[in-house]
């Protein structure tokens, strides 16, 4: 069996680690990067070193923010509301709350959930700093918005009960029908949710 | 509900089959390993997405297409009436190879030609099946019943292969984190939250499960006592790990052949006792890092006359025993569903006497659609065979003798 080159193999080790690819694409993209110009190669290292060097995270939400600031933009930002908090797993759900525009308060990233298989207990996730904030009494409302799955369910059912004795209002978001979704095509479990969490119409 | 047409591909022994279905009793007739019972576990896969055997879903893929590294696919579809509407179900089963030496099988569902969860699939077609092996579920652990309660609710409520598989999630992640508190300790609090997860799925299972074993027991005690001439009550004891119902002073166990009523228990209070009980046991489940109650332990008892047929019955009662508790899975089914599930009887007829014999074809033949196997045709009254439709397997393909039905 011919054996690859160190780099070469090195390289597809080191893809084969992220999420989504297996060792088919990694070798792949291994090959890709060999014959593609110097120059990609270059872009790609480049970038990747910039990830770790030019972003850090916020030291109030965890947040990803620029390397050198020590809050993020919202977290700085004088329009947000400091009285609501809205939890989440990861920094790009901050995103997907952002681009509804429709929220006006801080967030709490996590970075996580709850799962004891992969041995993730809450002091792997940023559960403390969110409670010294909480503790810090500016806060009225915190809003958990992990994802609806078993850990995100846990992950919100531990949170609400280390928020509840602070005396914060704790909110989960609420789980049904997408919009403009089609009631024939939903599957029977979000079905069954939106029919418990059924509101009454005013 | 009834098949019209039925194709297999590379499924056990049978490499391609295409075949017409009527609306009756349809006789298999053939010599051993021909494929009479594969037939039948090819109709039931349809219903339940797994095979009634345990463990063997990989090897229903026809070894002879699985061998080597390629893909190998299996392949069953089958069209069928239920009421006025008309289905088209196809499950097929992919044996792919994964990294250098494992295979790994995956399942997809396609109902009306569009693809869905398997665990949406099921109850859509329904069936109900019987094979002398099945013995195993009288005889066997207990898993052989809690397997064999699971399949049939399944197929009658749709919640259900959900809500058992979450749990089972739960339960995982409970045990991780159980282990994880005896190996490095932590913070035991954290343990509520699983407490609280497992409750909620589990008090869901414990009371689908009181209510099933409930009315297959109506059923199945009316049923035997007809089959056994009056001589045998049959009873099923529903035995959960976590028992809502308080127990007597002093923690006497109960005795099993006393029947317990758990109709009136509400899912609320199953749950909240639920919780309590594993607040109680906590110390305990930590020091042996499981999960120690809950419906992963359960177990379900089948008596005649107050006598445990696992550990006492004889071969003959434990035969007649499932035949009661199928014919009554088959007639649980149509109160709930409203629809007859088609019948899968293997070998059915050589335990029972004479007068059985014709008592349960009378039955038989009310239904919409029977699948009957036989070594022998001469085993089934002349009259009865003339209803029926004879196909004669052989060899992995099937002839109709009267193709003029």
């Amino acid at each position: 069996m011919m054996l690859l080159p160190d780099p070469l193999q090195k390289l597809i080790n080191a893809l084969e680690r992220l999420p989504g690819i297996g060792p088919k694409s990694a070798s792949r993209l291994a090959f890709f990067l060999l014959r593609a110009p110097e120059d990609a190669a270059a872009d790609l290292a480049d970038a990747l070193t910039d990830l770790k060097e030019k972003i850090a995270f916020c030291q109030e939400c965890f947040n990803i923010t620029e390397a050198g600031r020590e809050r993020c933009e919202v977290c700085e930002s004088p329009q947000r509301d400091a009285g609501i908090l809205c939890v989440v797993e990861e920094a790009l759900d901050v995103l997907a709350l952002e681009r509804t525009g429709g929220y006006f308060g801080k967030y709490h990233v996590l970075h996580g959930v709850i799962s004891p298989i992969e041995g993730i207990g809450p002091d792997d996730l940023k559960i403390k700093p969110l409670i010294e904030r909480v503790e810090r009494g500016e806060v009225n409302e915190v809003i958990l918005a992990t994802n609806p799955s078993m850990e995100g369910d846990a992950t919100a059912l531990y949170l609400h009960q280390q928020l509840e004795r602070l005396g914060v209002n704790v909110t989960r978001l609420a789980r049904g029908l997408p919009v403009g979704g089609d009631l024939e095509y939903a599957d029977q479990s979000t079905l069954l949710r939106a029919l418990a969490g059924r509101q009454a119409m005013n | 509900m009834y098949l019209n047409h039925l194709s297999i591909t590379n499924f056990r022994n049978f490499a391609r089959l295409d075949i017409d279905i009527p609306r009756r009793v349809i006789l298999l007739v053939g010599d051993n390993a021909q494929g009479k019972t594969s037939l039948l576990e090819a109709v039931y896969f349809l219903a339940a997405c797994t095979s009634f055997q345990t463990n063997v879903d990989r090897q229903v893929v026809n070894f002879l297409e699985a061998k080597g590294d390629s893909l190998a696919v299996a392949r069953l579809v089958a069209e069928f009436q239920k009421g006025n509407s008309r289905h088209r179900l196809e499950v097929r089963l992919i044996l792919e190879p994964i990294g250098s030496n494992g295979k790994r099988l995956r399942k997809e569902v396609l109902v009306d030609g569009v693809k869905k969860p398997v665990n949406e699939a099921i109850g859509l077609f329904n069936a109900v099946v019987f094979v002398p092996q099945m013995s195993q579920i009288i005889e066997g652990r207990p898993e052989e019943r809690r397997r064999y309660l699971d399949l049939a609710l399944a197929q009658v409520i749709p919640a259900y292969t959900r809500t058992l598989s979450e749990y089972g999630q739960a339960l995982s992640q409970r045990n991780a984190l159980l282990k994880l508190l005896n190996e490095r300790g932590g913070d035991v609090d954290q343990l509520f939250v699983w407490d609280e997860t497992l409750s909620r799925l589990g008090s869901e299972i414990i009371l689908w499960r009181i209510r099933a074993v409930q009315e297959l027991e109506r059923f199945a005690g009316r049923t035997h006592h007809r089959l056994t001439n009056g001589s045998e009550i049959l009873r099923l004891a529903y035995q959960p790990s976590y028992d809502p119902l308080p127990k007597p002073e002093g923690q006497i166990p109960m005795e099993l052949d006393t029947p317990v009523d758990r109709s009136n228990l509400k899912l609320e209070e199953i749950q909240i006792g639920f919780t309590e009980r594993l607040n109680q046991l906590r110390q305990e489940e930590i020091a042996r890092g499981v999960t120690t109650i809950g419906p992963q332990r359960d177990e379900i008892r089948l008596l005649a006359n107050g006598l445990d047929l696992g550990d006492y019955g004889s071969r003959g009662q434990i035969r007649t025993a499932l035949l009661s508790l199928k014919l009554a899975e088959v007639e649980w089914m149509k109160e709930r569903t409203g629809h007859w599930p088609v019948i899968l009887f293997d070998e059915v007829m050589a335990e029972l006497d004479l007068q059985r014999r014709s008592d349960l074809l009378a039955y038989l033949e009310e239904s919409e659609q029977v699948l009957l196997t036989a070594t022998d045709v001469n085993m089934f009254a002349p009259g009865f065979i003339e209803q029926a439709a004879v196909w004669d397997v052989q060899a992995g393909t099937v002839k109709n003798r009267s193709p003029e039905a």
